[in-house]
């Protein structure tokens, strides 16, 4: 049986077309259910008689049926391993495509797990319960129609199956079918035609197994008990934000909100460099971060400049009508800053207000319940672990179990008369603090891929155990009599790198670099290749490390241990001995490196004379070569840049910090280094210049000017010049910005620098012009990463372009296509961002668990000031802090911050502090008081407090039992300088 | 024209029959064939019709485009009529055969529609001087059994009454721009008015008789024949056109009886026509119809 479906559609050019899709209708489409006894069953029986939920509301065995706006409110309560025989109608099933990928996405897994009985029934196309669209009737109408036909279709078609006389004698109660909607509408009509029906929160609130799915109900239609009057302007309707976006007097863009001030934030929009200002709680208008929306820009009188004030949202409770006090509070806030704003005119930015949501980029949110004040109340405030997102209104029963959990919580809606968006309960991490909790938020916030790998990604595999063939010798060249060694920080189990060096008859050297050769193992195109470029990179954490590989191939197979016969991609130069290169090859070979090392042991092998067998005096000849390579590489204008790094040593059992120290740097880590770049350029040249059009490349692109306003600013106020024009020139002025009294200044200014860099991003060759693959960082011209594949998928295709290109690989029509490659590029660069700062979190998170129970005084360095704080530098820990100096008229927590008389004044000209005859400078020593603050409960945060110098009233007194001593610089040398 | 080949005595025949007003399938010199008419049965189209009389087979299917008026009428939609003889007609279409032919009932159409009283133009306006629609009426003859210009214009009205235009809304852009909104149920639609949308009918000239709705014999034997294009107006039928087609002359007393002639029969074949479609509409309601098409 056929039948149309027409529609008419609008073209780009504006033609209007009608369109008529022949529809197939079938009689052989099965019902599903174990219990029918008409129906051709194509698959095992979906739904079964097993499971049988038990119902207050239906006291009988029953099926569902889901309407759409159920599976797109509730995906969270049907993620609960708690309803089973549930029918999916396509019908449901293409609305929600239509509406939301992400809830298909979550749906269609639930449907794939066997063991819940969905069963999709595909009624758009049963003879029996196909609705065609009447005249007059709307799409949703119609849908509506066809879900509630399928519905009643189903249950008369169990009841004949289970009429017979059979059946009666087994004496089991018949099977219904249940429909679930929200929508009111539909739930009549359904009535009126004897289907039977519930709303998803009437049936889940009958569920008496399982009361605490309640908590996972999405509260779209939150009661509200106090009706407050609306707190935000209403948002625009989508017409007219289209409209308005048209006829370009709004603007669109992503709104970011400010982590430092939560009334606070920017709309990123093209046109304007630094994005457009918000400020205000009825500017914002319910954004949340990562939403795109629309914005009216203020006239220009009423523009603002970014609040240099440090605000942090103060505890509020579920019950909480907005306060007169708070919202005086925030208008003075305001005020502030508009009055600052009008006096220096030349920082006023583009200022804004939002009208309109074009598109919600909710996810979910870990964070923690706040406790509540009353006791026994379902309504809650949870507080996420990101500062950007506002806190959530949700409504758990089982608070007094969360209360000390990482949960996570989604938004469902942010009506006007609501302070804070509402939302429900997913699901729980575990205990607070707990490593593994706290590890899994970081990766879950930063959106790192971390499941176990799938069965069908371990199936590429290579089957163990693995031995190198006969062909594979003939294929590569045999260097395993080389002397090449590894040299790696302790712990390493994925060495992807190793080197040898030797004299050749002529006196040159020859120096290999040797890659593990990855892309042997990782074959393109299967599942273990498109699960490796979706990860795209290993993520390190403190004492734990997500790989992107498989842990076979990352740890055993790929990795370049000592005395192992492995696979090797080699990039082998003669070098004369002026470190010069005089040719280069590259080739696929068997290595069996010598010697696994760490930085320190070869260190050792290398000052130790006595040492002269072969791997210690090649190490000595790389280190001699090394040292010119950098040499000449500093002066083509390579910056040295400094970040606060440090290394926790982990409790092997509990996973917690033991100990913290600074990284070290020795001269072999800088021997490795060279060569990995020289390797890293040698190979970028090669690829550019065979695959001109979809090389995978790394640039680094010169910051724009503006980026090192703050370095400029703060070296100028301390009496130096930086200058900016070139990499070169801003080497050699960063190199003279040396202090004497205060030996860690240049590594400060080096740190300042670092954060005026642009990320550095992978690209394809065919898609940027030569001029601008310039990697300013390490000045050079040209760039790729090949030495880490084991960690970086970029490096897996730097490799199979290389191999490619020398003939050692078959290459595949992917491999040259730009588009895809550029796709990839794009995920790698959003995937290495998201690894850096989740690394960079995992260190917080430690140093948090480190100071827990601890107080400590600790040299400090001011690095920045600002109008109500001072921004410090620990560099032992390399840890950076916020000193409140002025104090909220409430108190912050109550410690030091009682009502003092100690006022700062804050100098905008130079950027100083001044309190009584203590003045703050950028870059000045400072001792403060590190401790954990727990008092609040919710966030933990560790409490930067003065000790020196000392100001009466609010520095603490220095502790005799510090475990660091305050050193010898103090108030003296900070009056010096007044 | 498709050319029937017979020999002198059978033109005597016909021609005896003519003059005896008993045609050789029994009809008067003022009947039709019989007719069979079915309207929506091509689902990709906008509007179309099948007509079959005796053996002369037409199909007509109506595509929209949105297009711009005009300069010198704005406000005034457009019409293209092509017409494509099928080589399933008779073999001489093949190739470029029909060319001529259907290059004639183009024209006759055109011009048969080309007054803004036969054909309301400003009804497939949307947006006067910016956007209107274009109708495109794709003429297929299927058959050709004799008088074609009758059956052809009696599918294309019937064709233009089944036309359904997607209802569309404009907005207002900046600089007065306009953009067009289609209402997204396919029920939504607007209809044509084919009141004054007119007919062809063509009038033989048969010895001195004149008669209509020729046969492809009957047409043979015609040394010329007038095609009167008739419009409705207010019940009073209007002519909207002429032309002849054929060798002979006529003379103007002939003329003015063929005139008067094809006016009347005109004016009975619209009315016809117009109950028809509006029975068929009744029968199958506002839905998609259950169609016969070719499968009878």
């Amino acid at each position: 049986m056929q039948t149309l479906r027409e529609f008419t559609r609008k073209t780009k050019r504006g033609n209007i077309l009608k369109i008529v899709r022949e529809h197939y209708l079938r009689d052989d489409i099965g019902c599903g259910s174990d219990l029918c006894k008409y129906c051709f069953q194509n698959e095992v029986y979906q739904l079964t008689s097993k499971h049988e939920i038990a119902s207050s509301l239906f006291k009988f065995p029953h099926y569902l049926v889901l309407d759409t706006n159920v599976v797109l409110d509730q995906i969270d309560v049907l993620e609960e391993d708690v309803l089973h025989n549930v029918i999916v109608l396509t019908t449901v099933l293409n609305e929600v495509k239509h509406k939301s990928s992400s809830i298909y996405k979550r749906f269609n897994e639930i449907i794939h797990d066997r063991t819940r009985n969905f069963y999709v029934f595909v009624n758009e196309h049963h003879k029996d319960t196909y609705a065609d669209r009447d005249p007059g009737e709307t799409a949703n109408d119609r849908n509506d129609r066809a879900i509630r036909m399928a519905t009643k279709w189903y249950d008369t078609h169990l009841d004949t199956s289970q009429s017979s006389k059979e059946f009666e004698r087994s004496g089991r109660a018949n099977t219904r079918v249940v429909l679930l909607t929200d929508d009111a509408g539909n739930r009549a009509k359904a009535e009126a035609e004897g289907i039977l029906v519930a709303s998803a929160t009437d049936y889940v609130k009958s569920l008496e197994e399982f009361p605490l799915l309640v908590d996972k109900l999405s509260h779209k239609t939150f009661d509200n008990e106090k009706q407050a009057l609306p707190q935000y302007p209403a948002h625009l309707s989508m017409k007219q934000v289209l409209e308005g976006l048209r006829l370009k007097k709004l603007l669109q863009g992503a709104f970011q909100a400010s982590r430092e001030n939560y009334l606070e934030g920017s709309v990123n929009v093209e046109t304007y460099e630094k994005g457009i200002l918000i400020q205000g709680r009825e500017c914002l208008n319910r954004a949340v971060d990562g939403d795109l929306v629309a914005v009216e820009l203020l006239p220009e009188s009423e523009w603002s400049a970014p609040s240099e004030i440090v605000l942090e949202e103060k505890n509020v409770y579920a019950d909480d009508v907005p306060s007169e006090e708070r919202a005086e509070e925030e208008k003075d806030m305001l005020q502030q800053v508009q009055q600052a704003a009008a006096a220096t005119s030349a920082e006023r930015t583009p200022t804004g207000r939002i009208v309109g949501i074009v598109r919600r980029k909710w996810r979910q949110y870990c964070g923690i319940l706040q406790p509540s004040l009353i006791e026994d109340t379902n309504r809650h405030i949870f507080v996420p672990a990101d500062r950007k997102i506002p806190r959530i209104r949700i409504e758990t029963r089982q608070a007094a179990k969360l209360q000390n959990q990482r949960i996570i919580v989604t938004i469902d809606t942010w009506p006007r008369n609501s302070r804070y968006p509402q939302g429900h309960f997913v699901r729980s991490l575990g205990p607070l603090g707990d490593m593994a909790t706290e590890n899994e938020v970081i990766l879950l916030e930063h959106d790192v891929p971390h499941c176990k790998f799938s069965e069908e990604v371990l199936s590429f595999l290579p089957k163990m155990p693995w031995s190198i063939t006969a062909e594979d010798y003939a294929k590569r060249v045999d260097l395993r009599d080389l002397f090449i060694c590894s040299v790696d920080p302790p712990g390493c189990t994925d060495i992807d790198d190793a080197l040898h060096c030797r004299e050749l008859p002529n006196g040159n050297y020859e120096v290999g670099v040797h890659i593990a050769d990855v892309s042997h193992f990782i074959r393109p195109g299967n599942a273990l290749d498109q699960e490796a470029a979706a990860r795209g990179t290993t993520v390190y954490l403190v004492g734990k490390r997500i790989d992107m590989v498989p842990e076979l191939l990352s740890s055993n197979l790929c990795s370049l241990v000592g005395g192992v016969e492995r696979f090797a991609f080699s990039c082998i130069w003669e070098v004369d001995k002026e470190a010069n290169v005089i040719n280069k090859r590259f080739h696929k070979s068997v290595i069996k490196s010598k010697r696994a090392m760490t930085y320190e042991e070869a260190q050792v092998l290398i000052d130790d004379a006595t040492q002269q067998n072969e791997i210690a005096k090649s190490l000595r000849q790389l280190n001699r070569l090394a040292k010119i390579l950098k040499k000449r590489r500093m002066d083509n204008g390579a910056l040295v840049l400094a970040s606060p790094e440090i290394r926790f040593q982990v409790d092997s059992e509990t996973h917690e910090p033991l100990e913290v120290e600074a990284k070290q740097m020795r001269e072999t880590n800088s021997m490795v280094e060279e060569f990995m770049l020289l390797a890293n350029i040698t190979v970028a040249e090669h690829i550019a210049a065979e695959f001109t059009e979809c090389a995978v490349l790394r640039r680094h692109p010169k910051p724009p000017p503006t980026n090192f306003d703050p370095l400029v600013k703060a070296a100028r106020y301390q009496g130096f010049q930086v200058d900016i024009e070139s990499g070169l020139v801003l080497s050699h002025s960063l190199d003279k910005c040396v202090k004497e009294d205060n030996p860690y200044f240049n590594t400060m200014i080096r740190i300042l620098t670092t954060r005026c860099m642009m990320q550095a991003v992978y690209f394809i060759s065919g898609s940027l012009q030569k001029e601008e693959f310039f990697h300013y960082g390490l000045a050079a011209p040209i760039y790729t990463h090949f030495t880490s594949p084991i960690r970086r998928y970029s490096d897996i295709m730097v490799h199979r372009l290389l191999a490619a290109s020398i003939g050692a690989d078959s290459t595949y029509a992917q491999l040259l296509e730009r588009k895809s490659n550029e796709e990839l590029c794009h995920n790698l660069n959003y995937r290495h961002k998201m690894a850096q700062y989740a690394g960079r979190a995992s260190v917080g998170l430690n140093t948090h668990l480190f100071f827990r129970g601890k107080e400590e005084d600790e040299e400090a360095y001011v690095l920045f000031v600002r109008k109500n704080a001072l921004q410090v530098l620990i560099p032992k820990y390399g840890l950076e802090g916020t000193l409140y100096l002025k104090t909220d008229k409430e108190g912050k927590d109550g410690v030091e911050r009682t009502k003092s008389e100690i006022i700062f004044t804050f100098n905008e000209e130079d950027h100083t502090q001044r309190c009584g005859n203590v003045v703050f400078h950028s870059f000045d020593p400072v001792t403060v008081r590190l401790s954990l603050d727990s008092s609040n409960v919710q966030h933990e945060k560790l409490v930067f407090r003065l000790v020196k110098p000392y100001i009466k009233g609010f520095s603490v007194e220095p502790s005799s039992d510090a475990d660091n001593p305050p050193t010898k610089k103090t108030k003296k040398d900070v009056k010096k300088k007044n | 024209m498709a050319y029937v080949a017979l020999s002198e005595a059978e033109k005597t025949f016909i021609l005896h029959g003519v003059e005896e007003d008993f045609r050789c399938d029994g009809r008067s010199r003022r009947d039709y064939r019989p007719m069979e008419l079915e309207t929506a049965l091509v689902s990709n189209a906008s509007g179309s019709a099948r007509l079959r009389l005796a053996n002369t087979d037409i199909l007509v299917g109506i595509k929209t485009e949105i297009d711009v008026p005009d300069p010198l009428t704005p406000e005034f939609g457009k019409l293209e009529f092509f017409v494509d003889c099928s080589a399933n007609a008779t073999p001489e279409f093949e190739g470029r055969g029909g060319s001529d032919l259907a290059q004639e009932l183009v024209l006759a159409l055109e011009n048969a529609y080309e007054s803004p009283l036969a054909f309301d133009y400003r009804t497939l306006c949307l947006i006067p001087g910016q956007q209107c629609w274009k109708l495109y009426i794709d003429i297929l003859i299927l058959e050709c059994g004799g008088n074609l210009h009758d059956a052809v214009s009696l599918a294309a009205k019937a064709a233009l009454h089944n036309t359904k235009l997607p209802r569309v809304t404009a907005s207002l852009l900046d600089a007065g721009v306009t953009d067009l909104i289609i209402s997204d149920n396919p029920y939504d639609c607007t209809r044509l008015t084919i009141d004054t949308v007119p007919l062809l009918v063509t009038v033989c000239k048969i010895g001195d008789y004149c008669l209509v709705d020729p046969s492809a014999e009957e047409e043979v034997c015609s040394p010329v024949s007038i095609v009167v294009s008739v419009s409705m107006r207010n019940g009073e039928a209007f002519l909207s056109g002429s032309h002849m087609t054929g060798g002979g002359a006529m003379h103007r007393d002939t003329m003015r009886n063929c005139l008067d002639l094809g006016l009347s029969i005109g004016e009975q074949l619209n009315t016809l026509l117009a109950k028809m479609l509006k029975q068929e509409e009744e029968r199958v309601g506002p839905k998609r119809p259950k169609t016969v098409g070719f499968l009878k």
